[in-house]
């Protein structure tokens, strides 16, 4: 009985010790490691706009369905942000807003056999972020270099747009992971906004709607070289400050 | 029941005293420039907004916040639409990127679809741009601590000085003018004596930033000085 007695105490004893072991282990690993944020679906507020009469459709790169970006902070800890499908989300609710027609085709579909204004092929040239520890200040900031290629609907590419975002968020108010979150969501508002303001300024996209109007009502009259961009200019003014 | 109210009345006075002393020296400053005439009709309101900061505004998330909380406190406290419903409404017209910079822009803003009607629905007839934020300009002192088995303790002595310098500019979209300005410089200097154990004697700046400012711009909206 007294043996029992000191195995089961024994047993309590290494048990003990294996949690306060563990639990030191998880505080020594969190102040090594890093954080990981996870971006839950963001949406964006249905834009105040109105619609472009256009047939649109857009395809995205696999990237889309699920980006990790991951940032090691010299000598300190290692922050991940996964931003899942939320550029897929932004794009597609951005999209349908600004066009009166708007779709999604799949990477396998032959765009031959769609009929469309424009094909929209959005994609991500660069993610960046800093955290407090890199900046000194107590804010989280997020840069993101989105790239538009639009094609007409014989497929030539009528511009190839790169777009920069940026976020910016204080950890003061949220806690450091919804700093990044909201900072991430933010760089991702920055872009449906300069997207809305100067798509067609930068691209043109407008004036296929002219073709596609002038060939279903008269082939004929369509003119021989419409004024396309095949290249977009990389410093259009914005119309921030009106 | 004499000696137990003397009793509470030491306690008041004890506790008085301490906040006293706990507090730093503050000294603070606050103006107003009155370019329109003001006023909120039945059903209007205000709503608060940090300047973007693509324009290189740092104005914190909790002054902003604690402006709108103490311009609709009490029974003379104002309307006030949370700005991130105003934002998302108004979506993308009053994102860091697009809000208009100055009040010329206001007509262009007010011709885009919808926009007009969606100002009116949420019942705003002010936007009040704040600018500014709290900084550290100068400190000094030292101070050590050490721990052992026997138990621990600091000595020493710290000091730093803090400034929260504000500015609301308020604009009248009814009129789409500029109403006038409200500026607030608040200063003062915290310490941090330490014999065994530290006693923190802290100058709020930008709580008292605050508190001035929402009060100020709640006078400035409401009565119509040029009347």
């Amino acid at each position: 009985m007294a043996r029992q007695s000191l195995r089961e105490n024994s047993a309590l004893k290494s048990n003990r010790l294996k949690f306060v072991l563990s639990v030191m282990t998880a505080m020594m690993a969190a102040g090594c490691g890093g954080s990981k944020v996870t971006l839950h679906n963001p949406t964006i507020p249905e834009p105040l706009i109105d619609q472009m009469p256009l047939i649109v459709a857009a395809r995205y790169p696999e990237v889309f369905d699920s980006f990790v970006h991951e940032e090691q902070v010299i000598g300190k800890e290692k922050w991940s942000i996964d931003l899942g499908r939320s550029n897929r989300m932004l794009f597609t609710q951005l999209f349908g807003s600004m066009f009166t027609d708007f779709s999604v085709v799949g990477a396998e579909d032959d765009a031959r056999d769609l009929t469309f204004d424009a094909l929209i092929e959005p994609s991500i040239d660069a993610f960046e972020f800093s955290v407090p520890s890199q900046s000194q200040t107590e804010e989280f900031a997020v840069w993101i270099r989105y790239r538009i290629k639009i094609f007409d609907k014989d497929g030539t590419q009528i511009a190839n747009w790169p777009i920069a975002a940026y976020g910016k968020s204080q950890s003061g108010s949220f806690g450091g992971d919804d700093a990044l979150k909201r900072a991430a969501v933010l760089a991702m508002r920055d872009a449906a906004a300069l997207i809305i303001l100067q798509m067609d300024k930068a691209t043109g996209i407008s004036k296929l709607s002219e073709a596609h109007a002038n060939q279903t009502a008269t082939p004929a009259e369509m003119p021989d070289e419409m004024t396309l961009r095949t290249t977009a200019a990389e410093d259009i003014p914005d119309e921030s400050g009106l | 029941m004499n000696q137990a109210y003397n009793h509470n009345l030491s306690r008041a006075l004890l506790l008085v005293l301490s906040a006293w002393l706990l507090s730093g020296c503050v000294t603070s400053r606050i103006e107003n420039i009155r370019e329109g005439n003001t006023g909120l009709e039945e059903g209007e309101g205000i709503v608060i907004m940090a300047k973007s900061y693509h324009l290189g505004n740092e104005t914190e998330a909790k002054f902003i916040s604690c402006v709108g909380k103490s311009i609709g406190r009490g029974s003379s406290g104002l309307r006030v639409i949370p700005n991130n419903e105003f934002v998302d409404a108004l979506f993308p017209w009053f994102e860091p990127r697009t809000a208009p910079a100055e009040t010329k822009g206001l007509p262009t803003l007010m011709s885009r679809p919808g926009v007009a009607q969606k100002i009116k629905d949420q019942g705003v007839r002010y936007v009040v741009w704040l600018d500014g934020d709290t900084d550290k300009v100068a400190g000094g002192g030292s101070m050590s601590c050490a721990a052992g088995p026997g138990g621990g303790g600091c000595f020493g002595f710290a000091w730093w000085q803090n400034d929260s310098n504000y500015e609301a500019s308020v604009w009248d979209l009814s009129g789409l003018e500029d109403a006038g300005t409200v500026r607030t410089d608040v200063s003062g200097t915290s310490f941090l004596p330490a014999i065994v154990v530290p006693i923190p004697l802290l100058a709020r700046t930008q709580n008292k930033a605050c508190n001035a400012l929402a009060d100020q711009l709640r006078l400035f909206i409401v009565s119509d000085e040029s009347a």
